[in-house]
C-alpha cells in the first residue's frame, strides 16, 4: 500500500522541487526559485493559453446537455435500450487519437466529406481552412471534444436514471403532475449528485485533456488552442524545459482543484447516506 | 388513471424523443459509416469530388498498407497494454479488497490520497515521471510503460473495484471462516471467486487504459523503443494535410478503435455502478 | 447422523462436565471502549440444551454469539467450549457452526458445494465420504432435489435451510444461529421454527439462537437468556421468565401484549401496608407485605393482561378505548386516570359499543418493582 503512495506521490514532490529550477531533460540544472512561475504569470501567452483551457473546459457543459437528452430518451425504451446506448458509447470506447483522426479526415478542407458537401451546395465558398484561425479551431476542438466525452456522463445518469423507482412517478401522476413537473420535481433532484459527480469528474479530465486537441492543431494557430495540458507538453517535449512544465502544471492543478474538492465533497455525502 | 387520454401534443412529443434520438445516432453513425467506407477506397479516388459513401473502386489497398505498418506497434501495444493489466491487477484487487472489507488505521487517510489520485490531472507528472525514468533507466523500455501507467489506471481500479467489495454481503468472510478458513483463504476461495466478473472487467478496464493512453506512451518511448501504435497513428497525422493517404489512416482507426470497443462493451456495466451514486 | 462421529463427541462430553459451553465476566467494547457491546456476562450451557438470547436491538446478545464463535474477541473474561478455552481461537479452531441473519451461501457455488464446504477445508474426508454426509443432512432438512442448483435460485427459507445443512455436516459442539429467519415471511418462520427445535432434539447438540422476537424465544428455548443494555436480565425457562420477571424490564418485554405497569406509593397505614396509584388503592395482605420489608416510596405496579378483570364490580372504572380481537381472545385497551392499560378476556365476552368497565386485579398475580427496576414483590 504505501508502495503504492510512493508511486503516485513520488513524482509530484519531485515535480515541486524541479519546478523551482530551470531543468533541462539532460545538462545543467540552475536553481532559480520562482523564477518559473513569475515567467509565466507576466508571460501573455500563458492567459490565451488559460482562456483556450477554459473554452476547452465549457466542453463539459454541451456534453452534460446531450448525455442528459440522451439518457433521458433511451431510459424507457423497452426493446433496444442496450443496443442503442451501446453505440451512444462508441466515440467514448474509441481511443481518443483515433477519433480525433477521423474528425480530422471528416473535416479536412480538401477532402473531408463534411466541408465538401458544404462547399458543393454552395454554403461555402471554399474550403474551410478552420486549422488557420484561432476561434475556428478552438470551436472544432471543443466541439470534438464534447462528442468524443459525452457519452462518459451519459453512463453515469442513465445508470441513476434507471435506479429511480417507478412508483415515484406514479405517485407524481396521481397527484396530477404533467411531464415537465414530474422531469422538474422528480428526475432532477434524484440526478442532483449524479450530475455534480459527472460534472466535476468531466471538468477536471476536459482540463487536463492533451491527446485530441493536441493532435487535431498542434496547439495553433500561434497558442490559441494551446490549453495548459498543450502547453505543459510542449515545454516538457519540445522544449525540454522540465521545471516550467510542471509549473504550468501547477496552475492546472490549482484550476482543477475547486473541483476536485466539490468531487470529493459530494462523494463523502453520499457515502454518508448510503451508511443510514 | 383506467382512461389515459392521448392528446396531440402525446404525439408530438413522441416524435420530438425519435427524432432527437435518431439525429443522436446520426452524429455517431454517419461518421463512422464514412470511416468504413473510406478504408475501402483506392489512394486515387481521393482526388475525386463530390460526397458518396459506397467507394466507387473498392479496393483493400488500404487495409493491406495499415497492416503492415502496424505490425510492429501493435505488438508493442499488446504487450504495454496487458503488462500494465497484470501489473496494476496485482496491486489493485487486493488493495481494493483491503479498502472495502477492512478496518486499519489511517485507512481513510490513505484512500483519500488515492482518491485524488484518480481526480488529479495526471498530464502533470510527465515533467518529474520522464525526468525519474531517465534517470533509473526506465527510458524507453516495456517495464517503463508498465510502472508509469498505473498512476493512473489503480486508483481508477482500486475505486471502483472498493465499492464493488464493500457490496458483498456482510458476513461473507465469516461464514467462510467459521467453516475452515483463515482470513487469506476466504478471500481466495470465496470472495474472489465472487467478485471474478467485476475483477474481469476492471481489468479490460485497465487494458484498454494501457492501449488508448498517448501522452506517457509518446513522452517516455522513441522509434527506437517500444512505441505503441497510438503513438504511431498520432505522428502519421502530424504535419500533413495535402497528400495523406486518408483510406489507410481510416484503416488503421479501425483496427485499433476496435479491442477497446469491444472490451469496453463488457466492462461497462461496472463502471456505471461505481459511479451510480444517488 | 454420522454415526462415527457421533460417537467420539459422546467420549468427549463424558470425559468433559457437564457444562458444554461456558462464558465467565466476559466484557466487549468497541471503538476503544466508548461503546460497551456486553459486560459481566456469566453463562453456563448443557450439552444438549436449546438457549435464546433475546433482547431488543443492540443489548449485546449479538455480539455475545459472536464472540463464542470466535467472530469477535473478548476484551476481558473467556469462553470454554467442553471444558476447552477458547476464547482466543481462530473460528475455524472451534469446532462451532454459524447460521447468519442474511443468508451467506456462498453465490458462486452450488447448494452441494456450499453444504460441503466446510468438510472441504477443514476435513480430509474422500470424495464418496462427504458426499454421502451430503446427502443425509439433505435428506434430514428435504432439500435432496436441491442440491445442484444455485443458492439465486432458491427462495428465502430454502436458502437459510441450506445454511442450516452447511452447518449440520460439520456435526459441530455447538450451533449458533443470529437471528436466521428474521428475513422470513411470518408463516414460514413459524414453520422454520418448528422445524429447527425438532432438529435439535433429534441431534441433541447445544444450540444458541439469538432472536430480538420475544415470542419466538418463550416457543424455542429451554432456557432463555433476557438481555439489556449489554447484560443479562433474567436467566431461566420460559415459564419462569414469564410468571416470575426478575425486573421491571424482563416484566415488559416479555409478554404480549405486554405487561401493564403503573407507578404507585407504597405507604404503611395503620391496617397494614397499601398500593395507591392515581385512580385506586390496594391492601397487601400480611403475608405479602412481610416479603417488602418495610419498603416504602415510589414503585411500578405490574400485571399482566389476563390477571385484569373486567366486570361490574372491581377497585377502578375505566374507560374503554378499542377491542382488538385476537382469535379466542379480545385484547381491551382502556384508560384509567391518565393510564393505558390492556387486558385480555375471553372473545366476546365485552360489547364492542360498552364505553367504559370495572377492572379488579388479583393481589397474588401482581409484581412490584423498585425505581431502579428491581423485582420487590
Amino acid at each position: 500500500m504505501l508502495a503504492l503512495l510512493l508511486i503516485l506521490w513520488l513524482p509530484f514532490t519531485r515535480g515541486i522541487w524541479m519546478s523551482l529550477h530551470e531543468w533541462p531533460v539532460v545538462g545543467e540544472r540552475t536553481f532559480i526559485g520562482f523564477d518559473n512561475y513569475e515567467f509565466l504569470l507576466g508571460w501573455d501567452t500563458f492567459y490565451i493559453s488559460i482562456k483556450a483551457t477554459i473554452i476547452y473546459g465549457l466542453s463539459t457543459v454541451l456534453q452534460l446537455v446531450i448525455a442528459l437528452v440522451a439518457a433521458l430518451l433511451i431510459v424507457n425504451q423497452k426493446w433496444f435500450k442496450n443496443f442503442t446506448s451501446s453505440l451512444f458509447l462508441l466515440p467514448y470506447t474509441l481511443p481518443p487519437v483515433v477519433s480525433g483522426t477521423v474528425w480530422l479526415y471528416l473535416l479536412d478542407p480538401n477532402f473531408g466529406p463534411i466541408l465538401t458537401a458544404l462547399t458543393d451546395y454552395g454554403l461555402l465558398e471554399n474550403g474551410l481552412f478552420w486549422r488557420s484561425s484561432g476561434d475556428l479551431a478552438i470551436t472544432v476542438i471543443t466541439l470534438v471534444g464534447a462528442w468524443t466525452f459525452w457519452p462518459f456522463m451519459f453512463i453515469i445518469i442513465l445508470a441513476t436514471l434507471q435506479s429511480i423507482p417507478e412508483e415515484h412517478y406514479e405517485a407524481a401522476k396521481i397527484y396530477g403532475a404533467n411531464r415537465v413537473q414530474r422531469f422538474l420535481k422528480v428526475t432532477l433532484p434524484q440526478l442532483k449528485s449524479a450530475i455534480i459527480v459527472a460534472v466535476t469528474l468531466r471538468t477536471i479530465w476536459n482540463l487536463s485533456k492533451v491527446a485530441q486537441p493536441l493532435q487535431m492543431t498542434g496547439g495553433g494557430p500561434g497558442y490559441d488552442t494551446s490549453v495548459l495540458g498543450i502547453l505543459l507538453y510542449r515545454f516538457a517535449s519540445d522544449n525540454g524545459r522540465m521545471g516550467l512544465s510542471f509549473a504550468v502544471g501547477i496552475f492546472l492543478l490549482l484550476l482543477t482543484s475547486v473541483f476536485i474538492v466539490v468531487f470529493i465533497r459530494e462523494n463523502r455525502r453520499s457515502q454518508q447516506t448510503e451508511l443510514k | 388513471m383506467t382512461h389515459n387520454t392521448v392528446k396531440a401534443s402525446d404525439y408530438a412529443f413522441t416524435l420530438l424523443r425519435y427524432l432527437t434520438l435518431f439525429g443522436l445516432l446520426g452524429t455517431i453513425l454517419i461518421p463512422l459509416a464514412f470511416v468504413i467506407s473510406v478504408s475501402f477506397r483506392p489512394p486515387e479516388e481521393f482526388f475525386t469530388s463530390g460526397v458518396y459513401l459506397i467507394p466507387k473502386n473498392p479496393s483493400l489497398e488500404a487495409w493491406e498498407q495499415a497492416l503492415r505498418f502496424l505490425v510492429e506497434p501493435l505488438k508493442n501495444s499488446l504487450l504495454i497494454a496487458s503488462g500494465t493489466t497484470i501489473v496494476s491487477m496485482l496491486i489493485a484487487v487486493p488493495g481494493a479488497y483491503v479498502f472495502g472489507r477492512k478496518e486499519f488505521p489511517g485507512k481513510d487517510i490513505i484512500y483519500y490520497a488515492l482518491f485524488v489520485s484518480l481526480l488529479f490531472p495526471h498530464i502533470l507528472l510527465i515533467a518529474p515521471i520522464t525526468d525519474i525514468w531517465f534517470e533509473i533507466k526506465l527510458y524507453n523500455t516495456v517495464i517503463g510503460m508498465w510502472l508509469a501507467l498505473q498512476v493512473f489506471v489503480i486508483p481508477f481500479m482500486i475505486y471502483i473495484l472498493r465499492d464493488y467489495f464493500e457490496k458483498l454481503p456482510q458476513n461473507l468472510e465469516e461464514a467462510a471462516q467459521i467453516y475452515g478458513c483463515t482470513e487469506f483463504t476466504a478471500f481466495v476461495r470465496v470472495v474472489l471467486p465472487i467478485a471474478m466478473p467485476a475483477v474481469v472487467a476492471v481489468a479490460f478496464l485497465a487494458f484498454l487504459i494501457g492501449w488508448n493512453e498517448f501522452l506517457f506512451a509518446n513522452m517516455l518511448t522513441s522509434g527506437q523503443g517500444p512505441r505503441p501504435a497510438i503513438v504511431e497513428l498520432f505522428l502519421l497525422t502530424q504535419g500533413t494535410s495535402g497528400n495523406v493517404y486518408w483510406g489507410r489512416l481510416m484503416a488503421i482507426t479501425l483496427v485499433l478503435g476496435t479491442p477497446p470497443t469491444v472490451l469496453y462493451l463488457f466492462a461497462r456495466s461496472y463502471l456505471g455502478q461505481a459511479f451510480n451514486i444517488t | 447422523m454420522p454415526p462415527k462421529a457421533a460417537q467420539e463427541t459422546d467420549k468427549q462430553s463424558k470425559s468433559s462436565p457437564s457444562t458444554h459451553v461456558l462464558i465467565e465476566d466476559m466484557r466487549k467494547t468497541f471503538d476503544d471502549g466508548s461503546i460497551v457491546a456486553c459486560q459481566d456476562i456469566n453463562l453456563s450451557i448443557n450439552e444438549d440444551e436449546f438457549v435464546v438470547f433475546v433482547g431488543p436491538s443492540g443489548c449485546g446478545k449479538t455480539t455475545t454469539l459472536r464472540c463464542i464463535a470466535g467472530l469477535e474477541i473478548p476484551d476481558s473474561g473467556h469462553v470454554e467450549i467442553q471444558g476447552r478455552e477458547v476464547t482466543h481461537l481462530k473460528p475455524k479452531d472451534r469446532d462451532v457452526a454459524f447460521v447468519f441473519q442474511d443468508i451467506t451461501l456462498f453465490p458462486h457455488m452450488t447448494v452441494r458445494q456450499n453444504i460441503q464446504f466446510g468438510l472441504d477445508m477443514k476435513t480430509s474426508l474422500s470424495g464418496s465420504e462427504k458426499e454421502e454426509k451430503v446427502r443425509e443432512v439433505a435428506q434430514m432438512l428435504g432439500i435432496e432435489e436441491l442440491l445442484d442448483r444455485q443458492p439465486s435460485a432458491l427462495s428465502g427459507g430454502q436458502q437459510q435451510r441450506v445454511s442450516l445443512g452447511r452447518a449440520m455436516v460439520m456435526d459441530p459442539s455447538a450451533f449458533l444461529l443470529d437471528e436466521p429467519f428474521s428475513a422470513l415471511d411470518a408463516n414460514l418462520r413459524d414453520r422454520m421454527r418448528i422445524e429447527v427445535k425438532k432438529l435439535q432434539q433429534k441431534l441433541n447438540k447445544s444450540m444458541i439462537f439469538v432472536t430480538h422476537d420475544q415470542e419466538e424465544a418463550m416457543t424455542l428455548g429451554d432456557k432463555i437468556v433476557v438481555m439489556n443494555d449489554g447484560r443479562i436480565q433474567q436467566i431461566g425457562s420460559p415459564y419462569e421468565i414469564y410468571n416470575e420477571p426478575a425486573n421491571h424490564f424482563v416484566a415488559q418485554f416479555i409478554g404480549s401484549p405486554s405487561t401493564n405497569l403503573m407507578p404507585c406509593t407504597l405507604e404503611a397505614g395503620r391496617d397494614g401496608i397499601s398500593i395507591s396509584s392515581g385512580f385506586f388503592e390496594l391492601e397487601l395482605p400480611p403475608d405479602l407485605a412481610d416479603q417488602i420489608n418495610g419498603y416504602e416510596g415510589r414503585v411500578d405496579l405490574g400485571v399482566r393482561p389476563e390477571h385484569l378483570e373486567l366486570g361490574e364490580d372491581g377497585i377502578f372504572e375505566a374507560d374503554i378505548q378499542v377491542v382488538e380481537p385476537h382469535g379466542s381472545r379480545d385484547a381491551v385497551y382502556l384508560t384509567a386516570g391518565d393510564r393505558e392499560l390492556v387486558a385480555v378476556v375471553d372473545a366476546g365476552v365485552i360489547p364492542q359499543d360498552r364505553d367504559t368497565i370495572q377492572v379488579d386485579m388479583d393481589i397474588d398475580k401482581i409484581w412490584l418493582f423498585k425505581e431502579s427496576g428491581e423485582r420487590l414483590l
